[in-house]
């Protein structure tokens, strides 16, 4: 028979954990005065910076599942040599330390290679630019959409797509009307992941896209020329507005899985 | 006749060789052991499984054509149901993936004939075993299939809903004018249902013909379970020189 703890220790941990997390939070939070604050929300260049941050999110996000899911669903429904290697493959962007995302990336897309050349001929270049910001934060975070994608794929019984077919429908019509619509909620817990990833990225914004400034770059750059006190209120903020926008996405994407799951 | 097919393929280790009749309107049973290429058959049948087939439907060739041209519906043992849409979506699916009018009449008819009323507005999530598969089945009804593929449609349900469906199984083919295939490993579900019956072992029919035969054999006053039955049955074919390839290890 299995020993249970007792519920004050379970509690108690619960507590220590939370606390982890929302102490350092709540004291950044309490620590700000009202005159810091409203003098941040009138400074334009952290809007301007927001902006950015959620632009280059979004598209990066965007880019991840257009590239992610067909990846997901490839490595999901084939059978080939070495495909669990490639699975392993696109979670290599997770270890691989943010700066050196950044060196690599500058590396391939700098103007001097035949790439950067390529593609400034379409007038896209990626350093320092929205795009270049958009390319770093899909890199980072595209092992989110790929891995739910796959989950997703992976879990979708192959007797519903066949017995669709039976009843009539194309296969077009049995991907669009039960297949992605059955995947439409993993897929969301991916985006929602990767976009929280993509608007934490600094390292690799500090080497390949300084420029346009993403808010983390903001209160990098103010810490290092102002120190704390002035890298605490766009902190609170980038805080504050992420963890509303996180709130809405969370509720969004349970509610959408609870009207799956009921 | 309505169907006439001709099936091989091969596995890694197992041929799959099977001719088989069905006809217009009628109850077809394959019986056979777990592993005898019952399901393999089907999902040849409705275009799922690449072998080398020959299927004819009303004396037209289908077998290059893509299963939803097909006029066969195939039914899995997880009954298939659309999780992420209500019975009544899943009840008006076939119209919409075939591009058809909803036929209302004909949506009512299968309403009524499987007692689905109370279920339309609930989630496949929510259904019994039963349910379900009367869910299904009106489904399946409602693509206007001249040939139904059973796959082990009774094997998950316990007695008294497998009594219950069992009614709802027998009226389908003069009901509905078409003709049943109904594979499963369960002699019983054969002498009730099937006016056809095949007999599959390893890939090959060993017997196909009248039910006649099988409630024969069930007259006989000796009891032993359906084991018996079936050794019995056996012993009944091999006396009608058919191949010894069924013994022993029923």
């Amino acid at each position: 028979m299995r020993q249970k703890l007792p519920r004050w220790g379970l509690f108690l941990w619960l507590g220590v954990g939370f606390f982890f997390v929302a102490l350092p939070i709540l004291h950044l939070f309490l620590s700000l005065s009202a005159k810091e604050l409203f003098q941040t929300l009138k400074d334009q260049e952290v809007w301007r910076s927001i902006k950015i941050s959620f632009e280059g999110a979004f598209g990066a996000t965007f880019l991840g599942l257009l590239l992610g899911t067909p990846v997901g669903y490839f490595l999901a429904r084939s059978s080939f040599p070495g495909k669990a290697w490639f699975e392993s493959f696109f979670n290599l962007p997770i270890v691989i330390p943010h700066v050196a995302v950044g060196i690599i990336l500058l590396n391939v897309l700098n103007e001097n290679t035949w790439l950067g050349r390529s593609l400034s001929f379409f007038h896209l270049s990626f350093v320092d630019t929205i795009y270049g910001i958009m390319v770093a934060m899909c890199f980072v975070s595209l092992s989110y959409v790929v891995s739910a994608a796959l989950m997703g794929f992976r879990a979708i019984e192959s007797d519903l797509e066949l017995t669709a077919r039976t009843l009539g429908a194309s296969p077009w019509f049995t991907f669009s009307r039960i297949t992605f619509p059955l995947v439409f909620p993993y897929l969301l817990r991916g985006a929602v992941l990767a976009l929280a990833r993509s608007l934490s990225e600094v390292g690799a914004l500090l080497i390949l896209a300084y420029y346009p400034r993403t808010a983390p770059i903001l209160i990098y750059e103010r810490f290092e020329n102002y120190g704390l006190a002035k890298a605490r209120p766009i902190t609170a903020l980038i805080i504050f507005l992420s963890l509303v926008l996180f709130s809405i996405l969370v509720f969004v994407s349970r509610r959408i899985g609870q009207k799956d799951v009921a | 006749m309505s169907l006439e097919a001709q099936i091989e393929a091969k596995f890694s280790g197992f041929n799959l060789s099977v001719t088989l009749t069905l006809p217009a309107v009628g109850y077809t049973v394959m019986l056979g052991p777990s592993g005898s290429g019952k399901s393999l058959t089907l999902k040849a049948l409705a275009g799922l499984q690449p072998t080398k087939a020959r299927i004819f439907l009303d004396g037209k060739e289908i077998s290059c054509q893509p299963p939803e041209k097909r006029k066969i519906v195939y039914l899995p043992q997880s009954h298939a149901l659309f999780p992420h849409l209500s019975v009544y979506e899943n009840l008006l699916f076939p119209f919409k993936a075939q591009g058809r009018a909803i036929e209302h009449d004909l949506v009512e008819e299968v309403v009524e004939t499987f007692a689905l009323r109370p279920l339309l507005s609930r989630s496949p999530r929510t259904l019994s075993g039963g349910e379900a598969q009367r869910v299904a089945l009106a489904r399946a009804v409602c693509a206007c299939p001249r040939v139904l593929l059973l796959d082990e449609p009774l094997s998950s349900l316990d007695f008294h809903l497998k009594f219950e469906l069992l009614s709802f199984l027998k009226n389908l083919p003069s009901r509905f004018s078409l003709s049943v295939l109904h594979v499963t490993h369960d002699p019983l579900e054969a002498l009730f249902l099937a006016e056809q019956v095949y007999l599959l072992r390893k890939g090959e029919v060993i017997f196909s013909g009248e039910i006649g035969l099988l409630r024969h054999l069930l007259k006989t006053k000796e009891k032993g379970g359906l084991e018996e039955v079936l050794r019995r049955f056996v012993s009944f074919l091999k006396g009608q020189n058919l191949p010894e390839i069924w013994d022993g290890d029923i």
